[in-house]
């Protein structure tokens, strides 16, 4: 049993991660966060740096194939043993999986075959299955998907990303539940710093920077001849 | 059978004030490890999170009331009401301090950035208080009927 003073301490030092659309930028530095952090067990860190890389975006590489990005996510449910922290995960998770279905259908894709890796958790198969129903039958699970498909359709990137990441966050709030001073807790807030984090940087000009990260990603080496070109 | 229940009575005196002395411990290491947090996060208001640690403290000053009110020569007859009313009255400071200081970590914590709070937000701990307090003065109460050695009371 790990020590609960750490947790305690932990936790107390650590500013609130409340009022998401309201805060620009995380409570603390990922520096400073790294920092405190630093008094987890070693499993326990471990298990905090399988959950961020199955799920923030900053540790998965552009390269990474979908098979790859769920294969990951499929460690950090194995190994990690707080229950807890596993649906927290799958939450998370699944709400990308909608996401990507109703952004493949957007584009005109046809619904994945049997048997194709594409996305993570419980309705994969009925999603493939009801790919033409609006909400694919999930809206009594995901009462948000219909407003979702809408924001899609007509373009407006910002709302639905505000959308998706309250979803996202509503849910861990749910799974922390009554984790108030242990490693449930730990991970909660550290999922909420990287929701913070990413809604900050559509406000600034990181924005621009990623974009540009993944201009470069997606020419290639032909970035290198357009520069050459412009000289 | 005799000496059961002298070695019970003997465990009811002592009772109070160890299981006093561990519940303010765990407390005010509960309430100690919130407020080393706050403090790495707050630029003041140190002295207010110290003096919380504190609180959980109170307990073991129970106890040893509690002990000192129960201890007498330990008979057959008064060996029972000794344990029962030693061993209830110190698992109730026990849980107290216990759960008093993690009601004070919540305090450090809520109130570190939003010290307006701070007054409100102990009263969670002062409720828990109450109810020890209540244990302690009915421990005292039930303990002037305990027959004395001798078969007066």
């Amino acid at each position: 049993m790990s020590d609960p003073n750490v947790y305690i301490m932990l936790m107390a030092s650590l500013p609130s991660p409340e009022a998401l659309f309201l805060a620009k930028r995380p409570p603390l530095s990922r520096l400073k966060l790294d920092r405190r952090l630093r008094v987890l067990r070693p499993e326990d860190a471990r298990a905090l740096k399988l959950t961020e890389q199955a799920l923030h975006w900053g540790e998965i590489p552009l390269t990474m194939t979908d098979e790859e990005i769920v294969a990951r996510a499929k460690t950090a449910t194995r190994e990690i043993e707080s229950e807890t922290v596993r649906l927290m995960i799958r939450d998370r998770l699944e709400i990308r999986t909608c996401m990507v279905a109703l952004r493949r259908r957007k584009r005109g894709e046809q619904a994945p075959a049997p048997g194709t890796v594409w996305g993570f958790g419980r309705w994969t198969s009925h999603i493939a299955r009801n790919w033409n129903e609006a909400t694919f039958r999930l809206e009594n699970v995901f009462p948000w998907l219909r407003e979702a498909d809408r924001l899609l359709k007509d373009g407006d990137s910002l709302p639905l990303q505000r959308l998706i990441l309250e979803q996202a966050w509503k849910r861990v709030d749910r799974r922390r539940g009554q984790h108030q001073y242990d490693f449930e807790a730990v991970v909660a807030y550290v999922i909420k710093w990287n929701i913070v984090d990413r809604w900050g940087r559509y406000n600034n000009e990181e924005a621009a920077e990623r974009f540009e990260e993944l201009t470069q990603a997606a020419l290639g080496e032909h970035a290198n001849l357009l520069e050459e070109g412009h000289a | 059978m005799n000496e059961l229940v002298l070695a019970l009575g003997w465990i009811g005196i002592y009772s109070p004030m160890a299981l006093g002395a561990i519940g303010s411990s765990v407390g005010c290491s509960l309430a100690g490890a919130a407020a080393c947090g706050a403090m790495l996060e707050t630029e003041s208001g140190y002295g207010r999170f110290i003096g919380l640690v504190a609180l959980p403290s109170s307990f073991v000053i129970y106890g040893i009331v509690v002990m000192f009110t129960l201890n007498r020569e330990v008979t057959p007859e008064n060996g029972g009401a000794l344990f029962g009313i030693g061993l209830f009255a110190g698992l109730a400071f026990l849980y107290s301090g216990i759960w008093q200081g993690r009601s004070c970590a919540d305090s450090i914590n809520a109130s570190k950035e939003k010290p307006e709070i701070f007054g409100l937000s102990i009263a969670p701990a002062a409720i828990i208080e109450g109810f020890a307090v209540f244990a302690f003065v009915f421990a005292l109460v039930v303990s002037a009927g305990i027959p004395a050695a001798g078969g007066g009371s």
